[in-house]
Parts: C-alpha cells; sequence; structure tokens
C-alpha cells in the first residue's frame, strides 16, 4: 500500500489519473477538459437508485462526477447520458488505493475535490477536515468571487455550477454512505392522509415542480394526463404490461400506472414532453423518426423513454440484448425491428 | 381501486407502528401491490409506503453481503460484489419482469409477490387465497402454470418470484423488524406452504417489515446458474426454473445448491438432490440421478403433468451451465 503523500489542496493544479477496468478501459481525468469535475472518494458508497438522481441534477451544470468506492468506480457525466463503470478488479483496487494515496486521502477514508474548468483544485475535503466548515468557507468564497466580479462576462453557470455539485454532492456522498441504508438525496416529508380525503402533492416533472391536490389513489399516470394535460404518456393495460406509460424516474424507465402518484415525490419525473432540449430532438426521438420506427405511434413516447433509460444503463448492447431490455414495452403494429435499429443508432449519438 | 388511508412515515418504526393496525400493506415498488389494488383482489385499509425510507444499501457485511430491503432489483443485479460473488441473484433477478418493473421492484417486496394464478386474480371465481373458505377454482380449472409441488386441496398456485429461488439456493437469511422486537429469519422458513390456510404466505406478524436480507459467503460462485424455462424468452413468468451451484474440489463434488422456480408453492429448495450431488463427479450421469431426486411425490392437475419431466430436465440444464459442460 502506498504512503499517504502530501495533500492535494485548494490552488494547486489537480494531477490527472487513469483508472482502468477488467476490459481495459480507460477512465481518465482527461475527459473532464474544459469542464469542471468532482472527485469523491466515498468508501461505503453503491450506485443503488441514486445513480439516475445524481445524473439528473449534474444534466446542465457541464460538470463530471467520479466516485470511488470500495464497489467500483463510477463516471457520472451529465450531458451525454453515459455511466461509466469499472467493477472492483484486483488492478482496479491497486490504481484507485494509489490514486486515493496521491490526493492524500489515507485508506479507508473518505474525501471530496472539486476541480475548476481551468484544472485548479477549488475545494478539498479529507479526513481531517470538518465538512460543513469546508463546505460554508467554499460557499462563502464562491459568493464573494461571484459579487467581486463584474456582472455577467466573469461569471460563468460553471462557476455556479461547481458550487452547486460541491453542496449537494459532498454532503450526499459523504453523509449519505455513512448513514447505512440511505442512498437517497433526500426522503419527501412524513404525510398521513384518511381514506377518503385528498392529498396535496409536489410532483417534480421535466424540471418543474408541479403542485397538485389529488385523490391518493392516482396513478402518476393518470396524474399526469388527468391533472396536468400530459398526455404524452398513454394507457395501455393500466397493469405494468405493455409499457405505454414508461416516464424516467431519477434516470431510470418505470410503469407510471404502477406507480402512485402521491409516492413520486421527492422524484424527478421525466416525461417524453421533457426529453427535447427546445427544438433539438433527444437523438432516441431523431432516430426513431429516421428509422421509421413506429407506425400508429401509440406505443412510441413508452418506446422512447424505455429506450433512454436503456443506453443510460448502457448494459445492452447485441440486438438481442436490446430486445430483451425492450421487452416491457408492447407494438401491436409489429415495428420491432426499426426500433431496435433505431436505438443501436441512438447509442452512438447518446 | 378501493379508498385507502395513506401513510409516507418518518422512520420504520412510525412504518411499524402504521402498519400494525387494520389490514395495512406496506408499499415498496407497487409492481404487485398497487396492480392487485387496482383490481380490488388486494383491497388493504392503509398503504404504508417505506418506499423512500434509508432500507436501500448494499454493503458487504463481514465475508457476506447485506442488502436493504427498499435496493431496486436493477441496483442488486448490477451491483458489482453481487456480480463477481453472487452471480446466481444477478442472473435470477434479470430474468424476471421488465426493465421498467426491475427498476421499480424492491427486494423487500419481491419477498412478498403475490402469485400470478389466474384464479386468484379473477374477482369472479373462487380462491382461498383471495377469500378464504371461498374454495379454489383452479383445481379443476386450466392448470398449465400451476404447481406440482408443495400443494394443498387447497390451493395449487405457484409462486412467482425468481429472485427467491436465487435467495433460497444462497441461504438467505431475512431480517425484520416488528413491534419490540427484530427477527432473523433463515429463507427456508420465510415463506409457508398453503395447507388449509393459503392466504398466509409467509411467517411476517401484521406491521412486520423486512429491512435487509443477508447473505453468507458463497462458494459456489464459480459454478452457478439459473436457467428459467417459459412460454416466451422475456417478460414472462417460468414454466420451471432451476437456480443451482457446484463447489467443486478435485473431481468431486463438495457441495451442491438446488432451488426450483415455475412448479412449487414456495420457493423450493431440492435438498435430496443436493445431497445426491455431495462425493460425486460432475458430469450428465450424476447430474440426471440429481434431478430425478429433487422431485419427490409430485401433485399434477390435469394440465401440468409436463412439468415433472420439464422441472428435472431443467435441473440438468442449469447444472451443466454451472460447471460449464453444456
Amino acid at each position: 500500500m502506498s504512503s499517504v503523500e502530501t495533500p492535494i489542496a485548494v490552488g494547486m493544479v489537480a494531477p490527472s489519473f487513469v483508472l482502468h477496468d477488467d476490459a481495459q478501459r480507460p477512465l481518465s481525468s482527461s475527459e473532464t477538459r474544459g469542464r469542471p469535475w468532482v472527485l469523491a472518494f466515498a468508501r461505503g458508497w453503491t450506485p443503488g437508485h441514486d445513480a439516475g438522481a445524481i445524473r439528473a441534477q449534474l444534466r446542465g451544470l457541464g460538470a463530471i462526477l467520479f466516485v470511488v468506492s470500495d464497489a467500483g468506480v463510477w463516471s457520472f457525466r451529465p450531458d451525454d447520458d453515459i455511466e461509466l463503470t469499472a467493477g472492483p478488479s484486483r488492478r482496479l483496487r491497486r490504481e484507485a488505493a494509489e490514486l486515493a494515496a496521491r490526493w492524500g486521502v489515507p485508506s479507508g477514508e473518505d474525501g471530496v475535490f472539486v476541480v475548476d474548468r481551468h484544472g485548479v483544485v477549488q475545494l478539498a475535503h479529507t479526513p481531517s477536515g470538518d465538512l460543513s466548515a469546508t463546505l460554508a468557507s467554499a460557499l462563502a468564497a464562491a459568493g464573494r468571487e461571484v459579487i467581486g466580479l463584474p456582472p455577467r462576462p466573469g461569471i460563468t453557470r460553471r462557476d455556479w455550477a461547481v458550487m452547486s455539485l460541491v453542496a449537494g454532492f459532498g454532503l450526499v456522498l459523504l453523509h449519505g454512505c455513512r448513514t447505512p441504508g440511505s442512498d437517497r438525496p433526500a426522503a419527501p416529508a412524513p404525510v398521513a392522509v384518511k381514506a377518503g380525503s385528498d392529498v396535496d402533492v409536489v410532483l417534480r416533472i421535466n424540471g418543474q415542480d408541479r403542485r397538485l391536490r389529488i385523490d391518493p389513489r392516482t396513478s402518476l399516470l393518470d396524474a399526469l394526463r388527468e391533472h396536468l394535460a400530459l398526455t404524452g404518456a398513454r394507457k395501455g393495460c393500466d397493469h405494468g404490461q405493455c409499457g405505454a406509460c414508461t416516464v424516467l424516474r431519477d434516470g431510470h424507465a418505470v410503469n407510471a400506472c404502477l406507480t402512485l402518484a402521491v409516492a413520486a415525490e421527492g422524484a424527478e419525473i421525466t416525461t417524453i414532453e421533457g426529453l427535447a432540449r427546445g427544438e433539438q430532438l433527444h437523438p432516441v426521438q431523431s432516430q426513431f423518426i429516421a428509422h421509421d420506427a413506429f407506425q400508429c405511434g401509440y406505443c412510441t413516447s413508452g418506446q422512447i423513454l424505455a429506450a433512454v433509460g436503456l443506453l443510460r444503463e448502457g448494459r445492452a448492447k447485441t440486438d438481442d440484448e436490446v430486445r430483451q431490455q425492450m421487452s416491457g414495452n408492447i407494438c401491436r403494429c409489429g415495428a420491432y425491428p426499426n426500433i431496435v435499429a433505431a436505438i443501436q443508432a441512438a447509442r452512438k449519438e447518446v | 381501486m378501493k379508498p385507502f388511508t395513506y401513510v409516507r412515515p418518518a422512520d420504520a418504526r412510525a412504518a411499524i407502528t402504521a402498519a400494525g393496525a387494520g389490514s395495512a400493506s406496506f408499499l415498496a415498488g407497487g409492481t404487485t401491490l398497487v396492480d392487485l389494488m387496482r383490481l380490488e383482489v388486494m383491497t388493504p385499509s392503509a398503504v404504508v409506503d417505506v418506499s423512500s425510507l434509508p432500507l436501500a444499501a448494499i454493503e458487504r457485511a463481514g465475508d457476506g453481503l447485506r442488502i436493504g430491503a427498499m435496493a431496486r432489483n436493477t441496483a442488486v443485479a448490477t451491483h458489482p460484489i453481487v456480480v463477481e460473488r453472487y452471480p446466481l441473484l444477478a442472473q435470477a433477478l434479470l430474468a424476471g419482469a421488465s426493465q421498467q418493473v426491475r427498476n421499480m421492484a424492491t427486494v423487500g417486496g419481491n419477498l412478498l409477490q403475490r402469485t400470478r394464478c389466474p384464479y386468484f386474480r379473477d374477482l369472479a371465481v373462487a380462491c382461498n387465497k383471495r377469500a378464504p373458505g371461498s374454495g379454489c377454482s383452479a383445481l379443476d380449472g386450466f392448470t398449465r402454470s400451476h404447481a406440482i409441488l408443495g400443494t394443498s386441496a387447497s390451493c395449487i398456485a405457484t409462486h412467482p418470484s425468481d429472485m427467491c429461488v436465487a435467495l433460497a439456493a444462497l441461504d438467505a437469511v431475512v431480517h425484520t423488524r416488528g413491534a419490540g422486537r427484530e427477527r432473523a429469519i433463515p429463507f427456508g422458513e420465510f415463506h409457508t406452504l398453503p395447507g388449509d390456510h393459503p392466504e398466509v404466505e409467509n411467517v411476517l406478524e401484521p406491521g412486520e417489515l423486512v429491512t435487509h436480507i443477508e447473505l453468507p459467503a458463497s462458494p459456489f460462485a464459480a459454478h452457478t446458474h439459473y436457467v428459467k424455462v417459459r412460454d416466451r424468452a422475456a417478460f414472462a413468468f417460468a414454466l420451471a426454473a432451476a437456480g443451482v451451484g457446484l463447489d467443486v474440489a478435485d473431481g468431486k463434488i463438495r457441495a451442491a445448491r438446488i432451488a426450483l422456480g415455475g412448479v412449487a408453492t414456495r420457493p423450493w429448495r431440492a435438498t435430496e438432490a443436493e445431497q445426491a450431488l455431495v462425493g460425486q463427479a460432475p458430469g450428465r450421469a450424476s447430474f440426471e440421478r440429481a434431478a430425478a431426486a429433487a422431485i419427490v411425490d409430485p401433485k399434477p392437475r390435469r394440465d401440468n403433468a409436463f412439468k415433472i419431466v420439464l422441472a428435472k430436465r431443467t435441473i440438468v440444464r442449469a447444472l451443466e451451465l454451472a460447471w460449464g459442460a453444456a
């Protein structure tokens, strides 16, 4: 085991790194060029169900998050939907241990570093430091910097982005992984509503908070269609068998018909209406058009969101694997061959 | 769907208190409960939503692994430690359901998954599991999907879970918390046989919450396989499934695990078949002897006698794939 070297401190240029998984796939700091990034040594962290939530928060912020834990190494990139996962091979364990030592994090301890787009360390939290004090001083410094700078030109979204990341991920990763079982950024508030009464809910849909008063029996699908006029999610079977109602919940494809709307509070929901960026279609949408991957179109929004979830998850690669992973979406027109082709084409663009 | 009181408790203790009264159900992923509430097969007076409780961690526990009850199927199946040390569990989980359902369904919910018996899901016919004492329309009905092992005169419904087959083979322990006590229940004691009370499916008491499962260190990771035979290659329930593991040293089987799905009223551990393998050289002959020993006193109905043969062949196939000789 390497000894701990001089700790990385604020103001230093961040050393580059390369990690390899079993397939010799590199996971490298070079992919961060021109972007802010966060390197978190979070020993007890596992991806669990919060990977999608992390990505949802990273989206648009333009930053990359690397997480090194006992279970492996992850890189979360916000704008291309790819999550690279490297399992705990012997080589990776050695490389990760060396990396931690190089960054001044003793074996088995946690640490978080934030590097700005110029490659300079802006925040270093190691076990010897007090996390909340580190965060407070970093936020204060960020505030001063932002206030002291001339209006507009000098203040980039990324400056804000870095600070959002620090506040969010530093706390989530370090505090979260120390509390056994906690793998969600924030749990929704407790609630109790008697049978026959309505309940006030706030749903986060396509990046916006939507307030509703609904019967607790209302499914997420009915909330979208009947209360929010978002009719892109379709009702086919209403039993989780056809996939027409598929939406993304924290980045994962789920059946909106089997989700109680009240139980979706605190989650980031993406519907087909929220997939394009302005006029620019998501690559999966464009490729469905290019490949004529539908006829009547009833199942299409569900197919597209299931495909986005599939590509984000990144496991299904061959045509057979894609078919297997898409088996929860029925197409009565039988457009399956073109759907598979569209997904494979979109893979190269996401 | 019948009206219900909805409770999202602040913590596990509040959840247990809320679920202890009346006919409450815990809500986790919702893939079984919401479906069956919509059919009005399940009509809980209260739904206690435990899905956001901090019970989703997957972490090492000594030489083994601890999986939180709220961990989603996808998260478990793709976790590096599961993939490396418990590939049987990953295979079983990925053989089940669809992408969407795996992203929603939890380990705790999967333990309590209800049968897919069509008579259970149909309010117009008799079902002792749904309406105790009403009779069983399946007995003289279409029984292609029904169980041949562990049945009773009251119920022949098949246990539907793939995950539970792997957990049975891996000697999982189910950890629970109820009013005033915590329990660690060996997997083989968790699910009950239907007997005269098919409405009772496990040993949980009202309000008792599954918090996590624990897997002991497994010597079977190198030689293990899950084979699921079904009417279509995806998103279908098993007609027969076998989860097996072999621990082989010096050309002899030191220990074996064989568990079956799709053929029994609960996750089915075939201990006689396991014993038949101990000390044997792995190969077609010993695998076939084990398969013959696995199906003890089957009780087929009109349409499912084929499962006796199918289950044996599924076991042989799984053992061959596990050993790498297929």
